[in-house]
């Protein structure tokens, strides 16, 4: 046991001499006669005092009152116990909830490990102790903000389920970060199995930070890829698995094609290898599956889906800058996959539906659609001649392309002066010139944008994730109408022309969606499997797949790297924990004591 | 002072005698049976007839019948000596009514009934220096003793209860019935009326107790004056030091009554907050201490 303010003993040894004092004092008692004395007992009890002095005499009441002065003194020097827990006086659980924290290696999962620590954690709090619980999931959350509430964190924690998706653990280290990094002595407590991207952006402040690995085996078989490709003799299916784990495994590959098997074979997948399959699709099949029956680690990863329809699936290439609004209206859309580059590769990319060149010169490229923001270059419709501040928007054609989009009242800071090439088609114009311009060429579809989103409050606009949609059907085609295979837990948005719409979930819940701008964003589809969205009396097949390498490789980490600084997995850390409510009631039991002595006393 | 009883006691005290336990010697004849041969009317036994007896108690029938004479005997009557022994020591000034009070009214009952039934009435007042009073006889002597009672003697040194009843016992009094009314608050108390009892007296103590003696409403921190001119004591009135009080007094009562009962005499404590009557009536007729 140690004391965090030991000074507090210096006020002992005053108070104990103002109470040793008040026992010099002696009583003048009060004289009465009686008819004989000598019955009386002769013991007095000295209880009282009203005049100056006498010798200091041994009294109970003496020793309790300066042990109760002692007791009280002990609480106000606060004295700590060094104790083993996850949680210190202010804490913030991290719970990660990705598809890894759903392996078996650990009965029943990773993910109920960590809850059962989190449990353990709450219920083992000292009064006082406050809490907070993060979600990691695929859009990090706030379960519940610091409060010693340990009732309703346990509600809130039981809710809990875990995901099947690709999470940001980064974001939600952040967020954690952000509620306790100014606290001296706060702690943040990672429940994970490690498995994810390395956190590079970071800061805990004054806090410390605790990660406790939860996973045992890394062992793991997974469809790590599941495409289509055109050849000379007709569509091919390329499926290939891998063994994640260290021991070689079998297993049945089964492809499907529109729910029929199509090709079934047993493959033996060495370890960290991989096994691949290529398979001739019968045509006019528009829904493909492939599963695996390993029982390995981790199920979400055993089935993968893919649409025939070539504009079910959008390839994206963003070469250039940093713009999040743009990648998040991107990334809205359930088709789209969306890569980073800084330039454009070598083959042009041809291995791209769309190239997004983002305030750099677009260059030529074999994709089916460029869209071009803010530089014209040689691969745009249109030629610059310079540049115009703060253009007046003057009017825009009606075109599919700018349904629904507004840019009268946009400011723009800044815009290229250009000319649009050959069969071009200015759609948006201001006074300085073109806005946008769009050419439909037959080997290759362009939209140029004559300023930079960023150097314009265009993305706060409603009309600019409709704009990004609106172009991503006019450059990639519009996707027919048949089932929609989407990345697992990543947040999307489908059409609706109605105020509501629903989502039937695997498991045959019916969640409600509300409508917004005609579209209906989805952030329910957290698990692998097939949902049904139905929006009025239109209805669509969605199929949440898990195709993620950094997932299926389930070998938990012992040690993970928070902004390059390295960081050990512990089961319990050690913990100063305040001692002063039992010394308060033992306080109180003197004082009672001494109470009862005095008033038998007196 | 009313000394006075109230007729009413007086019609209860009439037809009353004082019951000893033991037959003590008389001086004069008196209306008291004695175990001694007498004069009386009655009956005791039969003995030989001896030269010089009076004629007028030889049984004739039994001379004609067995021609022997023979005497018949009486019981002799005697009076009786009753003491009655006032404590006046300062720790009977206590009390609503005082002790003093009460020991005098009670003198007052039991002296009457001895006047009444031709006992030798010899009342002391213990704790005050006071020349004794001589012997008083029949009813008609009431009024003296009434006076005597009510007779405040000062005295700037009273002496204790213990003093007193020792110097009592030391005196060449005839021995009789010793009726001490006293509040007995003298530690010595027991052993003065072992001594009292060593001088062949029967010794009838009534311990006059006032509710202060019995249940002190004390509280708090104290010195206790002793009444009776003892050190004073400084005592703190909680619980425990009323506790130890009431045993101290329980225990100092036994060896009284102890004291009392040991020579063949009798013991009772009467509270000053009890009638009189009830007194005579519930304790004193009850217990045979009267009949």
């Amino acid at each position: 046991m140690n004391f965090a303010r030991p000074d507090a003993f210096l006020v002992f040894i005053p108070l104990a001499a103002v109470i040793i004092a008040l026992y010099l004092l002696r009583m003048r008692r009060r004289e009465m006669q009686v008819p004989a004395t000598f019955l009386w007992p002769t013991h007095t009890e000295e209880v009282r005092a009203n005049t100056f002095f006498q010798k200091l005499k041994p009294s109970w009441l003496l020793f309790l009152q300066l042990l109760a002065l002692a007791v009280i003194v002990g609480c106000i020097a606060r004295p700590q116990l060094v104790q083993r827990g996850l949680t210190g006086e202010i804490t913030v659980l991290v719970l990660d909830s990705s598809a890894s924290m759903g392996a078996t290696d650990v009965a029943p999962s990773r993910f109920e490990e960590a809850k059962r620590l989190a449990r353990a954690a709450i219920e083992s709090a000292r009064p006082g102790d406050r809490i907070a619980m993060v979600e990691a999931g695929p859009v990090p959350r706030v379960v519940f903000s610091l409060s010693s509430d340990p009732v309703r964190q346990l509600a809130d924690l039981q809710s809990l389920q875990v995901t099947d998706a690709e999470t940001d653990v980064g974001e939600a280290m952040r967020l954690a970060s952000a509620i306790v990094s100014g606290t001296e002595g706060a702690r943040i407590v990672l429940l994970s199995d490690g498995v994810f991207e390395r956190i590079d952006d970071f800061s805990q402040g004054k806090a410390s930070v605790v990660f406790q690995s939860i996973g045992k085996s890394g062992e793991n078989l997974a469809i790590e890829a599941f495409g289509a490709s055109e050849s000379q003799r007709g569509k091919l299916l390329f499926a290939s698995v891998r063994n994640f784990g260290d021991k070689a495994v079998t297993t049945n590959l089964t492809v499907f094609a529109d729910g029929k098997v199509i090709d079934s074979a047993q493959i033996t997948v060495s370890p960290q290898k991989s096994q691949s399959r290529t398979i001739n699709v019968p045509a006019g099949s528009t829904l493909f599956e492939a599963k695996i029956d390993a029982k390995d680690g981790l199920a979400a990863d055993n089935y993968a889906a893919l649409s025939a329809d070539p504009a079910a699936s959008l390839q994206v290439l963003k070469v250039g800058g940093e713009d999040p609004f743009l990648d998040r209206a991107l990334a809205l859309d359930p088709r789209v996959t969306l890569d980073r580059a800084d330039s454009l590769p070598l083959d042009g990319g041809s291995s791209y539906d769309i190239v997004v060149f983002d305030g750099v010169p677009a260059e030529p490229t074999t994709s089916r659609g460029v869209l071009i923001l803010g530089k014209a270059g040689t691969g745009s419709p249109v030629t610059a001649s310079g540049t115009a501040k703060r253009p007046r928007f003057t009017g825009a054609t009606t075109n599919p392309l700018m349904q629904g989009v507004d840019l009268d009242g946009v400011y723009i800071e800044e815009i290229e002066v250009v000319q649009p090439k050959g069969s071009a088609e200015v759609l948006a114009r201001s006074a300085a010139g073109p806005l946008i311009v769009a050419d439909k060429k037959p080997s290759q579809r362009s939209v140029y944008l004559a300023f930079s989103p960023l150097e314009s409050d265009f993305p706060l606009q409603i009309g600019f994730p409709i704009f990004v949609s609106n172009m991503l059907d006019f450059l990639g085609g519009r996707a027919g109408e048949g089932p929609l295979v989407v990345p697992v837990g990543r947040p999307f948005s489908l059409p609706a022309t109605t105020p509501t719409a629903s989502l039937k979930v695997p498991d045959g819940d019916d969640v409600r969606l509300k409508s917004n701008g005609g579209a209906v964003t989805i952030r329910e589809a957290k698990r692998v499997g097939t949902y049904s969205f139905r929006a009025g009396n239109a209805e669509r097949k969605l199929i949440a797949v898990l195709q993620s390498p950094r997932e299926s490789a389930l070998a938990p980490e012992r040690e993970i790297a928070l902004a390059k600084k390295p960081v050990k997995s512990t089961d319990a850390p050690l913990r100063f924990a305040d001692f002063w409510q039992p010394l308060v009631l033992l306080g109180l039991l003197v004082l009672s004591a001494e109470w009862w002595l005095y008033a038998r006393r007196s | 002072m009313d000394l006075l009883l109230p007729p009413r006691t007086f019609r209860m005290l009439e037809g009353l005698r004082v019951s000893p336990r033991k037959s003590q010697p008389g001086r004069v004849r008196g209306e008291r049976l004695t175990r001694r041969a007498g004069l009386s009317i009655e009956f005791a036994d039969y003995r030989d007839y001896a030269e010089g007896d009076d004629l007028r108690h030889l049984d004739w029938n039994v001379l004609a019948r067995l021609d022997s004479p023979v005497m018949r005997t009486y019981r002799d009557e005697e009076d009786l000596a009753v003491h009655v022994l006032i404590d006046d020591s300062p720790s009977m000034a206590f009390g609503e009514p005082t002790k003093l009070m009460v020991a005098r009214n009670l003198a007052a009952a039991l002296g009457y009934i001895a006047l009444c039934s031709g006992d030798a009435l010899l009342p002391v007042r213990l704790g005050r220096r006071e020349a004794p009073l001589s012997a008083l006889r029949g009813r008609s002597s009431f009024g003296r003793f009434a006076a005597w009672l009510g007779r405040e003697v000062a005295d700037d040194a009273p002496t204790s209860l213990s003093t007193s009843l020792r110097s009592f016992a030391n005196s060449r009094n005839r021995a009789g019935v010793a009726i001490v009314l006293s509040d007995g608050l003298d530690p010595e108390a027991a052993n003065a009326i072992r001594a009292l009892v060593g001088r062949g007296h029967e010794v009838w103590l009534v311990q006059i107790l006032s509710d202060l003696d019995l249940r002190p409403d004390l509280e708090g921190d104290l010195r206790l004056i002793d009444g009776e001119g003892g050190r004073p004591t400084d005592i703190t009135a909680n619980s425990i030091a009323l506790r130890k009080y009431q045993e101290n007094l329980r225990q100092h009562n036994e060896s009284l009554a102890d004291a009392a009962k040991r020579g063949g005499g009798r013991y009772a404590v009467y509270e000053t907050s009890r009638p009189l009557e009830a007194f005579i009536r519930d304790t004193l007729k009850r217990e045979g201490w009267i009949h």
